[in-house]
């Protein structure tokens, strides 16, 4: 079975790579106090606020991006059924958590910020656990004559 | 949905990597399929049934839950 629209296997160590990349550069623009509630705010394009939300946002969401969406090493239609599986779960825990912070919160910005992490991330972790779950079983009973 | 690949395995004499070798998949999938947490598709059932040279019917079998 063909799976298409998937990254190489490598992608995925490039997409933690970005995603722990970004962590310093957060840091950094949370030091330089870019995030301060109140401060003179700059939103044009391109300007300093805008780039350096830009790096950290995007070295994020694209470092998820590429860590979600590549092969595994072997690729075969149970690995293509976990993958659907745990998309679903993803997108059904984020969509109550969306519902359940818009009753409960009005701060827009960050609302928006979670959606665009929880279901990359909620799908890695599931994705992978399973993964791991198979390999656990793999292991305990596998290749048994 | 049960199967018969375990047994069949063990009459052709070969391993869960073996077996998954031959039909190009994972040695997970060969595993989840035998311990029926995983249902193959059709293609990849008929693939199996013409490693061990038997019909479909003979190694994947209905349960009444089915």
């Amino acid at each position: 079975m063909k799976t298409r629209f998937l990254f190489p296997y490598w992608c995925r160590y490039l997409g933690y790579a970005l995603i722990v990349a970004h962590i310093p550069v957060m840091l950094l623009r949370k030091m330089i106090g870019f995030d301060i509630p109140g401060a003179p705010f700059d939103d044009s394009l391109l300007s300093p606020h805008h780039l350096f939300f830009m790096t950290t946002t995007l070295l994020m969401a694209v470092g998820l991006f590429l860590a979600a969406f590549s092969k595994e090493k072997i690729e075969d239609e149970q690995i293509s059924q976990l993958r659907l599986d745990s998309l679903q779960w993803a997108i059904y825990v984020n969509y109550i958590l969306l519902i359940v912070s818009l009753i409960l919160s009005s701060d827009t910005e960050h609302i928006l910020f979670l959606n665009l992490l929880i279901p990359l991330v909620f799908f890695i972790i599931r994705f992978q656990w399973k993964i791991f779950q198979n390999n656990r079983l793999l292991k305990k009973d596998g290749d048994l004559r | 949905m049960k199967n018969t690949i375990r047994v069949e395995r063990a009459i052709k004499n070969i391993t869960q990597a073996e077996l998954a070798d031959l039909i190009g998949v994972s040695r997970q999938t060969i595993n989840t399929i035998e311990s029926n947490r995983y249902v193959p598709s059709t293609v990849l059932s008929l693939k199996i049934a013409r490693v061990f040279n038997k019909p479909l019917e003979e190694i994947f079998i209905l349960e009444d839950t089915d």
